[in-house]
């Protein structure tokens, strides 16, 4: 590590930036791996390959981790070399650079937990041994670019341009001449860029310089669009002047060049990130905190509101309406697209089936649909655990499937899509081998299972597992109880299909968002309750404050007591929420704080933070002040999330309502 | 047509919902009591990892209560996108009524019984009535007011 820098301080922006890169890493090795064996080729993925480990190579570089930058620039050799020479990489190829990523992401992970990184000399020799020369398959790309772009094109590009010609796209190009007028008219290069991307592959932007009329020298830049669209289409879409266009085709062979400096590959466009800016979560979490105060002072305006003339009430409506269309903004912008993360499983998958040599195909399957980042970051570990469980107990070794009279191969299904408008639906399944009611129910020691459900019952059991020996893979076997746990603790359920050699369908049903709320659990007058950390100010032990009663009736709820020099009201949160007091041993105090106020609720001891979900109340019969939501600790039952200033205030009116009553 | 209902037992009377609104039957095993609701909202539970209200009948209907034993039961109904858990002391039983057997219910029980049931017929010579959901789990504004005075 460098020394004096203080490298932690940039240590989570790169984790959140490797991670990312990662992802896009594993998406174009794959697509790669699929083109490949289909005969194709994917220079596209080659270069975004590339792209992403140069960058992973970068950003190592500046914290220190050297193994890392050693493993990414093996593997970029191998990408660079093929790019520039169009040459298909063999497939065994690809299962040496997906270790390499696997190595990459371990090294990452180790970083983030502050532990030494290793150098992996074996698979750096095998990724040096891999850098293949020009194939002779690879074959001249007929072609008919202009001799002004020819140089600046590298030979895979120019693959990817005959690839995408060949696959029926048109190829055109695109000159687009910055000026005046047109920064005027808001177009620039950029936008010009966003516009064309949205229209096609748009494989490179070559700027060049070319004198003026004038005799000055101005710029011009070339883009070049693989685009099923016509010239018209494209002209109007992009706003540019249709003689802008030209159409690149025919099969006059590219006239021999070097091939273009490396560095083209990096300064290439990447208009797909330019459109992107890369958030913290953190920050996020932090804007939702800040205006989910601004929606409860928005409920005191409405009632207060309430009293006053019809124009006040109605600004103030509007005002909650623009609250909540800002605050779905915000949610929206935490919403990462679901094929992000089942587009990881065949990746997944052949690692996991390297180790046990069984054949498993992985098919995904993916709509549009979205869902919250810490769905998703939760989501993943399930989904981990039950493609793992796939592979290991439920895809048949290829002589067994043989037998069975199943293709050798098995198959695994991963898809997703929108089950309504809140919840996600995630299915995997696969047509192994079933799962054995029988032995289930001989090794739980009870009855066998009727249906499916309570077949899945028995299955979620702690530690239950249908393996006598535990495999390397799954460690302790089937593990469904952490799947379960995984979904419900997201609010969501989990269903079984299985039928006894012929395959196992899991369901998950699991909310699109959610809210994660770091909370303090305590316990009072017998019952768990939690209350966010961030509304507590501190915890104080109850013997260590003054004391003393207030006149008046309800002298049993609130106590007055001292903090420092300041007046305290202590309420007995048992006698709050109306339950009969347990009196505890040694009492403890939360003191919430609000503006210059400080409240101090006792309760009967604390016992622990914890991250949990969050699940609003909507229910009109469970509505009520102090009362934020409900989480899941852990039991299967629901704990009430607290707000505890919401309480008073709900005692308090309840009081006012009720004195009303009487007088 | 026949119509599958679901029969439970409220103190001595029977009631019946439609079997196409409910969504399964649970044993009792306790709820999270909610301070601050209506004196018959029981509480939440959390049923397949949806957390929802618990009517206790017994109390809705004004019933003394019992201490719940093992024929307690949870009557999940899912209706108008609304879940809301019946607590019932025993549903056993899924039967087939003729929707024309229904009759509108005697005016003195339609007083008696503040709208919550709705019809009532013969299935097997015992009488059933039908219950009104969306009454029984509508929010009723008295209701919450003397639940504020209990608690404040």
């Amino acid at each position: 590590m460098t020394d004096g820098i203080d490298v932690r301080e940039f240590l989570g922006g790169y984790l959140a930036e490797s991670e990312e890169l990662l992802g896009s890493a594993n998406t174009n090795l794959l697509a790669l791996d699929q083109a490949l064996r289909k005969g194709d080729n994917h220079p596209r993925a080659v270069r975004e390959l590339f792209r992403a480990l140069h960058t992973i190579k970068g950003i190592s570089a500046m914290i220190g981790a050297e193994p890392v930058v050693d493993i990414a620039h093996e593997m970029e050799s191998v990408l660079k070399v093929a790019d520039q020479t169009g040459a298909r990489l063999p497939i065994p190829a690809i299962d040496v650079l997906l270790r390499g990523l696997r190595a990459i992401e371990e090294r990452v992970a180790q970083l983030s937990r502050d532990e030494p990184l290793e150098v992996p000399r074996s698979l750096l020799a095998e990724l040096a041994s891999l850098r293949v020369g020009p194939s002779a398959t690879s074959g001249a790309a007929e072609l008919d670019v202009p001799a002004d772009l020819a140089p600046r094109l590298s030979p895979g590009e120019r693959e990817q341009l005959a690839q995408g010609v060949r696959d029926g796209s048109r190829l055109l190009r695109v000159d687009f001449v910055p000026s005046a007028e047109n920064v005027a008219a808001g177009t620039t290069i950029t936008t010009v860029r966003q516009r064309l991307t949205a229209l096609g592959e748009l494989v490179k932007v070559v700027p060049l310089s070319r004198p003026a009329a004038s005799g000055q020298a101005t710029i011009l830049f070339s883009l070049l669009l693989l685009t099923a669209r016509s010239d018209a289409e494209v002209a109007a879409e992009a706003q540019l002047d249709a003689s802008r266009i030209t159409v690149l085709g025919a099969s006059v062979p590219l006239p021999a060049t070097q091939p273009a400096p490396s560095e083209d590959l990096v300064q290439g466009p990447d208009p797909t990130r330019s459109s992107h800016v890369r958030v913290d979560i953190r920050r996020l979490d932090e804007a939702l905190e800040r205006l989910s105060a601004l929606v409860v002072v928005q409920a005191r305006l409405q009632a207060l509101a309430a009293e006053g003339g019809r124009e006040l009430q109605q600004a103030v409506a509007e005002g909650s309406r623009r609250l909540r269309d800002l605050r779905n903004a915000v949610m929206r912008a935490r919403m990462v697209p679901a094929s992000d993360l089942i587009e990881r499983a065949p990746l997944l998958v052949r690692g996991l089936a390297a180790t046990t040599g069984k054949k498993v195909e992985v098919q995904t399957e993916a709509t549009s649909v979205e869902l919250d980042k810490a769905v998703a970051d939760r989501l993943f570990p399930v989904l981990v655990h039950l493609l793992r469980n796939a592979v290991d107990h439920a895809i048949e070794p290829p002589e067994e499937r043989r037998r069975a009279g199943k293709p050798e191969s098995g198959t695994i299904r991963v898809a997703c899509a929108a089950s309504s408008d809140a919840f996600l639906e995630l299915v995997i399944s696969d047509d192994g081998r079933g799962i054995d009611r029988a032995r289930v129910a001989a090794r739980a020691g009870v009855e066998v299972p009727q249906t499916d459900d309570k077949l899945l019952e028995l299955l979620v059991r702690p530690g239950f597992s249908t393996l006598d020996v535990a495999t390397s893979l799954s460690g302790r076997g089937f593990g469904m109880d952490i799947v379960l746990r995984g979904v419900t603790e997201l609010g969501g359920e989990l269903e079984l299909e299985t039928e006894l050699g012929r395959g196992t369908t899991f369901t998950l049903r699991v909310p699109l968002s959610i809210t994660i709320v770091d909370v303090l659990t305590f316990r009072c007058a017998d019952r768990m309750f939690v209350v966010p950390v961030r509304s507590v100010e501190r915890l104080v032990e109850a013997e260590s404050l003054p004391t003393m009663a207030p006149p008046g009736p309800s002298s049993g709820a609130v106590r007055l007591s001292a903090d420092g020099d300041r007046a305290l009201p202590l309420y007995d949160l048992a006698a709050l929420i109306g339950v009969p007091r347990v009196a505890p041993a040694r009492p403890q105090v939360i003191i919430v704080k609000r503006g210059d106020e400080r409240f101090g609720f006792e309760v009967d001891r604390m016992v622990g933070r914890k991250e949990v979900v969050m699940r609003p109340v909507i229910d009109p019969l469970v509505q009520a002040p102090g009362v934020a939501g409900t989480a899941d600790l852990g039991d299967g039952k629901p704990t009430l999330v607290l707000d505890l200033l919401g309480l008073v205030r709900g005692g308090v009116q309840a009081r006012a309502a009720r004195s009303e009553v009487v007088s | 047509m026949s119509v599958l209902h679901v029969l439970f037992t409220v103190g001595d009377a029977s009631y019946v919902v439609p079997a196409a609104d409910v969504v399964q039957m649970e044993s009792y095993e306790g709820v999270t009591p909610v301070p601050g609701v209506a004196p018959y909202v029981a509480g939440v539970v959390q049923i397949r990892g949806q957390v929802m209200p618990v009517v206790d009948l017994r109390v809705r209907f004004g019933l003394p209560a019992v201490s719940r034993g093992l024929g307690t039961r949870i009557v999940v109904v899912n209706r108008s996108q609304r879940a809301v858990g019946l607590l019932v002391d025993s549903a056993r039983e899924v039967v087939r009524i003729e929707p024309s057997s229904f009759e509108p219910p005697p005016p003195v029980v339609v007083e008696q019984a503040r709208g919550f049931v709705d019809a009532i017929a013969s299935v097997n010579k015992r009488l059933v009535m039908r219950l009104d959901f969306d009454q029984v789990v509508g929010r009723d504004v008295d209701d919450r007011e003397v639940s504020h005075g209990q608690q404040g």
